[in-house]
Parts: C-alpha cells; sequence; structure tokens
C-alpha cells in the first residue's frame, strides 16, 4: 500500500509550536509503539506456552480414592508455604491467621508508605537497593534457620562434631520448638487451667468460657510462632534503622517487602522441594515418588 | 475530512488505498483509515473498543520493556487463554465423580490435541500465579502504588487472591489423587479458623469430606463464578490505571 506523508497542519503561533515539541519528546503513540510491542509479547508467549504444551504433559495420577491418603499429601504449589507454617505453629495461625494478616498488611503498603518519593523507577531512592538485598538475605537465610532450629539440625550439627548422643541433657529442651513443651517438667496444674475460673466473665454476666488452657501448648504453638512473627520483622527494622541502612519509610518498606517475599519464596521451595515422606525435611520431588 | 493526510498525486497506489480504507465497509467498522498518521493512529486506540483501554499516547519511559516487563499485560493475556482453552475443555467433561477422571483419561487419548488443550491450561494457570506475583513485586519495586495509586493496588491485591483461588478451584477438577489430597489438605486449612472454621470448611466442600459436592462446587466457581468475578475487577483496575494518570512517573 501506498505509505501517506505525515503531513501536518502547521502550528498557528511559536507557543503551541514549543508546547508540541516539548510534548513530542516525551511522549509516544500508543499505536504503533506499545500495540506492537504487546502484539509481539503475545506472539512470544503463544510460541512459548504453545511448546511447554507440546514437550511437557502435565501430571495426572491415579483416580481419587478417598481410602488411600498418599504420603505426603501437598496443597497445590503456592499454599506449600502455609502447609510449612502449619508444621511450626496452630493450625489456626498458619491456615488462616497468618494468610489473612499478610495480605491485609499487603493492601495496606500504600496507606502507610504515602510518600510520593521512589515512584515510576526501578529502587530509585537512594538506599533502595541496599535495602532490598539487606531484607531479601535475612529473610531467607532467617527462614532457613528457624526451619533447621525446628528440625533439630543444629543437634546434628553439634553431633557430629562432639560425637554421638553428646548434646546435654539440661539442654533438650533447646531440641527444637517442641522441646519446650515436651523436655521440660512442667508442673501438672499448668497442662489444664479452666480459664472460665481465672477470666470471670460469668460475673459480667457473659457466658462462662468453658476452656481448659495448655499453658505449654500455647507457648509453642502461639506465643513464641506470634512473636517470632512479629518481633523479628520489627527488631530488623529497628537495626536496619540504628546502622542508618533504613531511614526514610520507603526505606523499611522496601527492607520488609523484600524480607517478606524472601520468606514467601523460602517457605514455598523447602515445602515443595524439601518436605518428603511424613513431611520430614528431605530432598523431594513428585516427578520422582516411585509411589505415582 | 481526511484531506490533510492524502497523498498529493493518485497513483495507483494511491487509488487501492482509497479502495481498501476509504470504502464504505471499512469505514463501517472501523471509522478512522489505516493508522499511518499521528491522526489516524490516535483514532485507532481512541475508537476501538479494546485499544481505547489505552490512552493515545504515552510517555517515552513506559514503553521500555524493562520498565514493566509487560508483567500485567502478561496476567491478563493468559487469563485470556484460560478462557478460552477453558471452554475448550468443557465441551469433554463432566463434572461428576464417576465421570471426571475417565473424562480427562479420554481427553488425552481420544480428543484431537485434548492433550495438548490440557497441558496449554495447566501451564497457563501455574503462569499466572508467577506473572500476578511478579506484577506485584514490578509495581512494588517501582513506587507504582502510591498515591493516587493506592486503591489500585488494593484492587491488585484482590485480584491476586482470585488468581489463587481460581487456581485451586481449578485443582480438584482432574479428580486424581494429587487433585483430592491437595483440596483436602488446603480446605482443612480453611477449618482450623479460629472462628467459623469448620462452618466454613463445610460450606466449601459440602460435605464433611470432599466429594461430589465439593466438585460440583469447585467447578460452578471455577468456570463461571471466580472468572466473572475476577473480570469486574480487572475492569476496575484498567480503568483506574487511566484515572489515575497511567503508569507512574518519576516527580
Amino acid at each position: 500500500m501506498a505509505a501517506a506523508p505525515q503531513t501536518q497542519a502547521q502550528p498557528a503561533s511559536a507557543a503551541v509550536k514549543a508546547r508540541q515539541r516539548r510534548a513530542r519528546e516525551e511522549e509516544l503513540l500508543v499505536w504503533p509503539d506499545l500495540v506492537f510491542i504487546e502484539f509481539i509479547c503475545a506472539v512470544l508467549f503463544t510460541i512459548l506456552i504453545v511448546g511447554l504444551a507440546v514437550m511437557v504433559d502435565s501430571i495426572l495420577l491415579d483416580r481419587a480414592n478417598p481410602a488411600v491418603t498418599p504420603n505426603p499429601s501437598k496443597a497445590p504449589w503456592y499454599f506449600l508455604n502455609l502447609q510449612e507454617l502449619l508444621l511450626h505453629m496452630h493450625p489456626a495461625l498458619a491456615g488462616v491467621v497468618v494468610p489473612t494478616v499478610a495480605l491485609i498488611a499487603l493492601g495496606a503498603i500504600p496507606y502507610w508508605d504515602n510518600t510520593p518519593e521512589g515512584q515510576g523507577e526501578w529502587l530509585s531512592t537512594p538506599r533502595a537497593w541496599l535495602n532490598l538485598r539487606v531484607g531479601a538475605a535475612v529473610g531467607a537465610i532467617g527462614t532457613t534457620l528457624l526451619i533447621f532450629y525446628d528440625e533439630s539440625k543444629h543437634i546434628q550439627l553439634f553431633e557430629m562434631i562432639a560425637g554421638k548422643d553428646s548434646w546435654p541433657e539440661q539442654l533438650n529442651f533447646m531440641r527444637g520448638l517442641r522441646g519446650i513443651q515436651n523436655e521440660i517438667n512442667w508442673p501438672a496444674w499448668t497442662l489444664d487451667v479452666p480459664l472460665g475460673n481465672v477470666l470471670r466473665l460469668d460475673l459480667l454476666g457473659l457466658p462462662k468460657i468453658e476452656l481448659d488452657w495448655n499453658i505449654p501448648g500455647f507457648i509453642v504453638e502461639q506465643f513464641i510462632p506470634v512473636n517470632t512473627m512479629v518481633g523479628l520483622p520489627i527488631l530488623l527494622s529497628l537495626v536496619a534503622h540504628k546502622l542508618k541502612i533504613a531511614q526514610t519509610k520507603r526505606d523499611h518498606m522496601v527492607l520488609q517487602f523484600s524480607g517478606f517475599i524472601a520468606v514467601y519464596v523460602t517457605l514455598t521451595i523447602v515445602g515443595t522441594y524439601f518436605r518428603g515422606e511424613g513431611l520430614a525435611l528431605v530432598p523431594y520431588t513428585i516427578f520422582a515418588d516411585p509411589s505415582h | 475530512m481526511a484531506a490533510t493526510e492524502r497523498p498529493q498525486g493518485r497513483s495507483m497506489g494511491d487509488r487501492l488505498y482509497d479502495a481498501i480504507f476509504g470504502n464504505r465497509l471499512w469505514r463501517s467498522i472501523f471509522r478512522s483509515g489505516y493508522p499511518n498518521t499521528p491522526r489516524n493512529q490516535m483514532l485507532a486506540v481512541a475508537t476501538n473498543v479494546f485499544l481505547h483501554l489505552h490512552p493515545t499516547r504515552i510517555h517515552r519511559t513506559h514503553v521500555k520493556i524493562t520498565h514493566t516487563f509487560c508483567l500485567g499485560g502478561l496476567s491478563f493475556f493468559l487469563f485470556l487463554g484460560l478462557t478460552i482453552s477453558g471452554v475448550l475443555l468443557m465441551f469433554y467433561y463432566v463434572p461428576s465423580v464417576d465421570r471426571a477422571y475417565t473424562d480427562i483419561l479420554a481427553l488425552e487419548t481420544d480428543v484431537r490435541f485434548g492433550q495438548l488443550m490440557r497441558n496449554m491450561h495447566r501451564w497457563m494457570a501455574h503462569g499466572m500465579v508467577l506473572t500476578v506475583l511478579m506484577h506485584m513485586m514490578r509495581v512494588f519495586y517501582t513506587g507504582a502504588y502510591k498515591p493516587p495509586r493506592e486503591f489500585n493496588w488494593v484492587v491488585g491485591v484482590v485480584l491476586l487472591v482470585l488468581t489463587l483461588l481460581l487456581s485451586f478451584t481449578g485443582y480438584l477438577l482432574p479428580w486424581d489423587q494429587l487433585a483430592l489430597w491437595a483440596i483436602t489438605v488446603g480446605t482443612n486449612m480453611v477449618g482450623s479458623a479460629p472462628l467459623l472454621g469448620e462452618p466454613n470448611r463445610f460450606i466449601l466442600v459440602g460435605g464433611f469430606q470432599v466429594g461430589q459436592a465439593a466438585l460440583t462446587r469447585f467447578y460452578a466457581l471455577h468456570v463461571i463464578g471466580l472468572p466473572l468475578l475476577a473480570a469486574v475487577f480487572m475492569m476496575v483496575h484498567f480503568w483506574r490505571i487511566r484515572r489515575d494518570g497511567g503508569l507512574a512517573r518519576p516527580l
């Protein structure tokens, strides 16, 4: 087809001319400059997806059977971070409270960090990259260490160096998080505190609380996990503030968000590739499982 | 109407151009001529219902691939691809505990391109979860959630949840061991909520364990309920990008 010459009506005055020129320098027409990029992107990804679908078949196991529980049973991969948390704390906390709080906190980010700095460019504030690296490193390493602690990996390391069964008996409560509950001689009354006799809501005319409170269980399943998940990020921000790594709201936001992403990714990877039979901490992939 | 943008001479090519892009049929569909002049290029975007999601002009830094990596657009593209491949899969799939698994087997062996369609649907679903998460990270690290874009970030978080729920409900449909037990583990998490956990799990699963009621519910949510909800939030999401002044720009 014949290309039409790109003639345009001449601007009337010098002022209009200048304004047009300035706009031209910074702005492009969506057709063709953006629409073509989108089109090429769509074509490339269509090819990529068709190629992937031709080469890799999606998995299909045996017909669903409620009588046979596979070992391990796993949620879809994007929920394996929560399933990993489930191994370390109270199910209500890991399965419901943590994701709910995390999503609300995620949605609240712009209402807290409402400063205009750092907009429209990748990590454009002075300390953004630094905070990203620190947050991601602390999140990933911290999560890994916490999982190792709860899986008694520090005991293995100690006994590898100091010899078999050399872990001092007095420190048995530090074998893992459950050690606090199982390796300490809790007085019998702490295992069964009738909460209704302590919090006398019935005196206020409210229904009596019919709950027996297991204090060591509460400490291990709720108190320590909640304080870890709330306390460690706060501690990170305080330390980063003291060391002048994070100085502005945006710095703290980048630090915390990067930490959160790192924790999320670490938990997902551990839950997906390092939880085998009985959800033990061993390398695992569903594709190598002989039972499938 | 278009006197200034017509070529001066009337060569063979010009007459052909007029015949194709000036005739009544073309004009009835597109209103403007072929987008080869700035005016027609802007009209092409502004007068097309699909393209007018875009502004007609855009800041030059925003068309750089490395600014957005096309992640939001890719998420939408995958959503459209999932809709198309999903409708094709619905032709061959009956959500019943007696038939679902054999339907998938038949899809893989008897239906022409059935295995390919199922593979595409699954890889696009995994891909969409990834692109949505990465899009969220892009928006965060480019500071694009800051005022006046706060609410659109919240809409984005809702879309992230809907994406996960869409993927989760689809996970049950093949009715194999992976599907059944993944959904059992997932719904048990809901059941552990301190308030109304067990009643909520019961409503979601439609019984005490994952069975026909759960399959029916997940199917209905997966093929119509959640996609419609996601489409509504996407409309708001895209519209708000324009309302809030396009992509974020440095001060």
